[in-house]
């Protein structure tokens, strides 16, 4: 853990990319205080070009771009992580127990997770959405953490296995510790950096997957996101009648936020590549973050 | 040989759940998806109209056990029905006509992106630290963190309406007969730059990525070392020392890829309006085609599962240490 946080602090596009997420984050708690308009309210005419009034323009029905861009960054954020969260935590427990375990347990969970990673995520999720309708950010975030852990088992399983043959594990079972405690206070703090590439390249994938699924047109219209503000964008044919504001404005804002995390992805796997030498299991993960899941 | 039909076993267990999923799904969803499906006309079917309704898109009655056998058996036969938005055209022909554009458009993307990935990949591991391989890895963080929906857009705003370059949708001029004919071939090239430029931008950073880094770790190799004291020219150590073992990984992440240009190239042609499979599944799912999804869900398995069963025989082709086991 140590190594890993002064690693962090001395990385420079673990700065870059904690000052980015950080931004945005402090944008999102202020919120209220940085406009005094209701992002949901009609507050102008509509497609006005950004002026003093509305710093970012106004979208087709009369709202206020900027207010949407700030209180939609909260959605985002907060399906992000949340999502993020339950996918690592499912994928690291299932890891563990299936590495640890071994025998049985290990084939039954390898073979389901197996199962999983080659049924394709973004047209099950799309499929999902719509038989569920207007699904609202919880419920996406729901579905993205029941459906996207395969992977963050499969590493972690590996890396449990490759773990669990050290000595201190091995005297750990000697003194007759109890498996459970193995498995969370001898195995899992040695995980950690995976764990963290799981979480950051989760949440990635989180926020991509829900903008590109409220893009389509499968979320919740009350939502204010910077998924639905594109599909509203889109619905009201902002590119070709000009409004550039309206559209462009949501797609700088999640270029930024995944260029921040990605920027710590890289920054956490390059801190912890030297300790981790199992080659392939951590290639094909890292790989599946910069090239994989994440790209929607 | 053991190791390919082990394998091959998983990926039928693997097909026949998936499909499993694909059968249930609709069905453990609230509401009856057969009346959703034929009440969006708005009008009130008799009991009688709906039965035989039911039959001529394919719904059997009866117990799940029985619905699900006849699934089955008609996923064998290639049998998947009509589609209600194309009524009548079956299922499969409305899937087929798509999967043309969507192979063509993604199969080229795909290639194209793997190929200058992987170069770039070799030439910025070589020059480890050098400008170059600055503005390489920067880029390919930048290409592969920015979403496929935000990437789609932004260049059909420059390319398709801000500059006027190329068309803003369809695969070909829609005044256009399709023929092989020239006129109509140039068509099709016009129309697929843009698509085709999004989905390069959003892979090539990946294998850039991956090749980099497995070059890096097998450059300390003793090998390596080895190849350059005895003198050999730097293009025969890169290339057929560091390179070739280093392809190795990256094969793997293309079936990683296959999944993502899926999904990619969903967005991509939603986007562009490309009347590729994620465009037809896109439609699908507006007009609540259930058919056509779940015929379309069967067939991405599919590509993906064979995607997968092809790496696994390009491994053991490309690793011997597989072969022996």
């Amino acid at each position: 853990m140590q190594p890993l946080i002064a690693g962090l602090v001395r990385n420079r596009k673990a700065l870059v990319g904690m000052i980015i997420l950080l931004i945005i984050v402090l944008i999102a708690l202020a919120a209220p205080l940085l406009t005094e308009y209701d992002p949901a309210a009609r507050v102008g005419r509509p497609h006005q070009p950004p002026s003093a009034e509305h710093w970012l323009g106004t979208t087709r029905i009369g709202q206020d771009v900027f207010a949407r861009l700030i209180y939609g960054a909260r959605t985002s954020l907060a399906v992000g992580f949340g999502a993020g969260l339950l996918i690592t935590v499912l994928g690291t427990a299932l890891g563990i127990i299936a590495g640890y375990r071994g025998g049985k347990t290990d084939e039954a969970i390898s073979f389901f997770t197996n199962m999983v990673l080659v049924v394709p995520n973004l047209p099950l999720l799309l499929v999902l959405a719509s038989f569920i309708g207007q699904a609202s950010p919880l419920v996406i975030a729901v579905i993205l953490g029941c459906t996207s852990w395969a992977w963050g088992a499969r590493v972690t399983r590996a890396e449990t296995l490759s773990v669990k043959q050290k000595d201190f594990v091995k005297s750990a079972e000697m003194m007759g510790e109890p498996r459970w405690r193995i498995m969370t206070f001898e195995i899992f703090p040695n995980l950690i950096s995976i764990v963290g590439i799981n979480f950051i390249g989760s949440v990635i994938f989180a926020i991509i997957t829900e903008a590109t699924l409220e893009f389509l047109g499968l979320g919740d219209p009350k939502t204010v996101s910077w998924g639905m503000m594109l599909y509203n964008a889109q619905k009201a044919s902002a590119l070709s009648v000009g409004a550039w504001w309206d559209i462009l404005t949501p797609c700088f804002a999640l270029a930024l936020l995944g260029i921040g995390l990605s920027l710590l992805n890289f920054a956490v796997d390059e801190i912890a590549n030297p300790r981790l030498r199992t080659g392939n299991s951590m290639s094909r993960w890292s790989a599946l973050i910069r090239s994989g899941e994440g790209r929607l | 040989m053991a190791f390919l039909l082990r394998r091959l076993g998983f990926y039928l267990a693997a097909f026949i759940a998936a499909a499993t999923i694909n059968f249930f799904l609709p069905r453990l969803m609230p509401g009856d998806p057969i009346q959703i499906m034929f009440s969006s006309t708005g009008t009130e079917l008799s009991a009688e109209n709906l039965a035989s309704l039911k039959l001529t898109f394919g719904f059997v009655d009866g117990p799940l056990w029985q619905q699900y056998l006849t699934y089955l058996k008609s996923i064998f036969t290639g049998d998947l029905g009509r589609s209600i938005k194309y009524f009548p055209l079956p299922v499969t022909e409305v899937l087929g006509h798509a999967l043309i554009w969507t192979v063509a458009l993604m199969g080229t993307a795909t290639l194209i992106s793997f190929t200058l990935g992987t170069f770039l990949g070799i030439l910025a591991a070589w020059r480890r630290g050098s400008v170059f391989d600055v503005v390489v890895s920067v880029g390919a963080i930048f290409a592969t963190s920015v979403p496929a929906v935000v990437t789609s857009l932004i260049v059909l705003f420059f390319f398709g309406f801000t500059l006027n370059w190329f068309p803003t949708g369809y695969s070909a001029d829609p005044a256009l007969d399709p023929a092989f004919s020239l006129t109509y071939i140039l068509s099709v090239l016009y129309h697929g730059i843009l698509p085709m430029l999004t989905l390069c931008t959003v892979l090539t950073g990946g294998f850039a990525v991956t090749m980099r880094n497995n070059m890096i770790n097998l450059l300390g190799e003793d090998y390596i070392v080895m190849g350059r004291a005895k003198g050999l020219s730097d293009s025969r150590v890169m290339i057929w020392y560091a390179a070739r073992n280093a392809l190795l990984p990256t094969v793997s992440s293309l079936a990683i890829a296959i999944g993502t240009v899926l999904g990619g190239s969903l967005v991509t042609e939603v986007v562009f309006n490309y009347p590729g499979l994620g465009n037809i599944l896109y439609q699908a799912i507006l007009a609540r085609d259930y058919p056509v999804i779940q015929g379309q869900l069967l067939i991405m398995t599919i590509a993906m599962l064979v995607a997968n069963f092809i790496v696994d025989i390009s491994y053991v082709l490309l690793d011997p240490r597989l072969r022996r086991t």
